[in-house]
């Protein structure tokens, strides 16, 4: 109907400028308001501009900034009233949802593993594991987990599953008040698990058996990460990704070194090499991280397959701005893309204060 | 997740933006762009609905099962952006029709009283 003007036409500097204000104006709605829609209004608002230029000109445009500015402050005032009501009926225990206990937090998340497009078989696994019981839930917290198996034949899957399962049934099956700790014996457990089943290997090429991990675990305010190998966890926050773990990885060592810059980690043909895995022998060195979040702060936890293939600008973007079932799939289609040349596992967790 | 089967009238009245966007899909799935469009064509422009009201609109509709997202894909008429597109659910369809049909009542009324027939006072 309309081509767009070309890029040197006064109406074009116009369409700019308009759209260069109207982003900081949807500051002014509720952040989860902003996440589902803020894009949707930004891309149909531009096309108002772009159809009132066409009809009326100037003149049109300034109508039309005349409206939005008026629909702008009633509706955001609305979308706030709702979500204050929305919080209220929650904390008063009015509408049931899950949250724990003590804090108005409410957990939303969402997994996703594929293939990719290059691979034959998926050797990732996840798990997210969040108690039904509020008690546990407050005590224990919500745990996520990430594998990437290696091995080849069916020993990859077997690892990084056997990894998974152990560390959820481990870390939920421990007491006592430190959780690091906690989490560090399942991890340590899994390793166990999995050198264990590689030693029953008859064959020497067999027992080459093993898997990264990533595990996080939510409880109230904080996250505790524990990770071995080259899966990671992320925070995102305010549009900006925070990589909580370090890869035990040869190409991140050289980063670390200055030796070699991230784009050229991810290009870098020893990318693969991991210098850490699980239940390659008997016993595992664990790094454990701790961080606080924040209401609107999502957690994301990957395997290369992903964080190798898109950048954190890009993976930060997707996040911030869609629901968590949304963004793990739009993840995984970037990596893809990006030519999916690996298994790619993404788990969301999002923290929300509304 | 357990829906409540819900009775259309248990969300009548509806407000003026959700019956204007229940209206413009009830002959074809729109994109937000779209449902401004056929709104403001309807109306010979008189109502113009902004991007907070719509999309303030649109959250609650699909929360409440009125209308449903049909995917998102460029619009040829338009420019290559993908758009997400909206569609009416069954419930949404009922919930128009019982407006409507609310709205008809009243209509009758106004007529049996010649409300509509009297002086010119301009339309409200």
């Amino acid at each position: 109907m309309s081509a767009p003007p070309s890029p040197t036409t006064p109406a074009h500097r116009w369409l700019q400028l308009s759209a260069r204000l109207y982003r900081p104006l949807l500051l002014l709605y509720p952040p989860e308001f902003r996440r589902s829609f803020g894009r949707e209004m930004e891309q149909t608002f531009r096309t108002c501009c772009r159809e009132a230029l066409r009809e009326a000109g100037a003149p049109g445009l300034l109508r039309l900034w005349g409206n939005v500015l008026y629909d702008l402050t009633t509706s955001a005032t609305v979308e706030h009233i709702r979500a204050w009501i929305a919080l209220f009926k929650r904390l008063s225990g009015l509408e049931k949802e899950l949250h724990m206990i003590n804090s108005p937090f409410h957990l939303e998340f969402a997994q996703l593993t594929d293939i990719g497009l290059k691979r034959a078989r998926n050797e990732d696994a996840m798990t997210t594991v969040i108690p039904s019981d509020q008690e546990a839930l407050a005590r224990r917290g919500a745990l996520f987990v990430v594998a990437d198996g290696l091995g080849g034949h069916e020993r990859g899957e077997m690892a990084s599953q056997l990894a998974i399962n152990t560390i959820s049934d481990a870390y939920y099956r421990s007491n006592g008040d430190d959780i690091a700790a906690a989490l560090a014996r399942a991890i340590h457990e899994a390793n166990t698990a999995i050198y264990a089943l590689s030693s029953q290997q008859e064959h020497e090429d067999e027992k080459e058996m093993g898997t990264t991990v990533v595990a996080a675990v939510l409880r109230g305010e904080t996250v505790y990460a524990a990770n071995v190998g080259d899966s990671r966890a992320y925070i995102v926050r305010g549009g900006k990704v925070q990589q909580i773990t370090q890869d035990h990885s040869w190409v991140a060592e050289q980063v670390r070194l200055g030796a070699l810059t991230e784009e050229e980690a991810r290009a870098h043909q020893k990318r693969n090499i991991i210098y850490r895995c699980l239940g390659t022998s008997p016993d595992v060195e664990i790094d454990l991280y701790t961080e606080s979040v924040q209401g609107g702060d999502a957690l994301l936890l990957c395997t290369d397959g992903l964080s190798g293939l898109v950048s954190d600008d890009e993976m930060a973007e997707i996040v911030e701005h869609y629901s968590p079932q949304e963004s793990v799939q739009r993840l995984i289609q970037r990596a893809n893309e990006q030519g999916g040349s690996d298994n790619i596992t993404a788990i969301v967790a999002r923290v929300s204060l509304a | 997740m357990t829906r409540k089967e819900r009775e259309p009238e248990a969300l009548l009245p509806l407000t003026p933006a959700v019956f204007h966007i229940l209206l413009a899909l009830a002959d074809r799935e729109r994109h937000g762009y779209g449902i401004m469009q056929d709104i403001a064509a309807r109306t010979n422009g008189t109502v113009r609905m902004g991007p907070g009201t719509l999309y303030g609109s649109i959250k609650r509709m699909l929360a409440d099962g009125l209308i449903e997202e049909s995917g998102e894909r460029p619009d040829p008429a338009l420019d290559d952006e993908r758009r997400r597109y909206y569609r009416l659910t069954e419930l949404g369809r009922r919930v128009l029709q019982a407006e409507a049909r609310r709205l008809e009542q009243l209509l009758r009324i106004a007529r049996a009283k010649h409300v509509l027939s009297g002086a010119e006072r301009g339309g409200a």
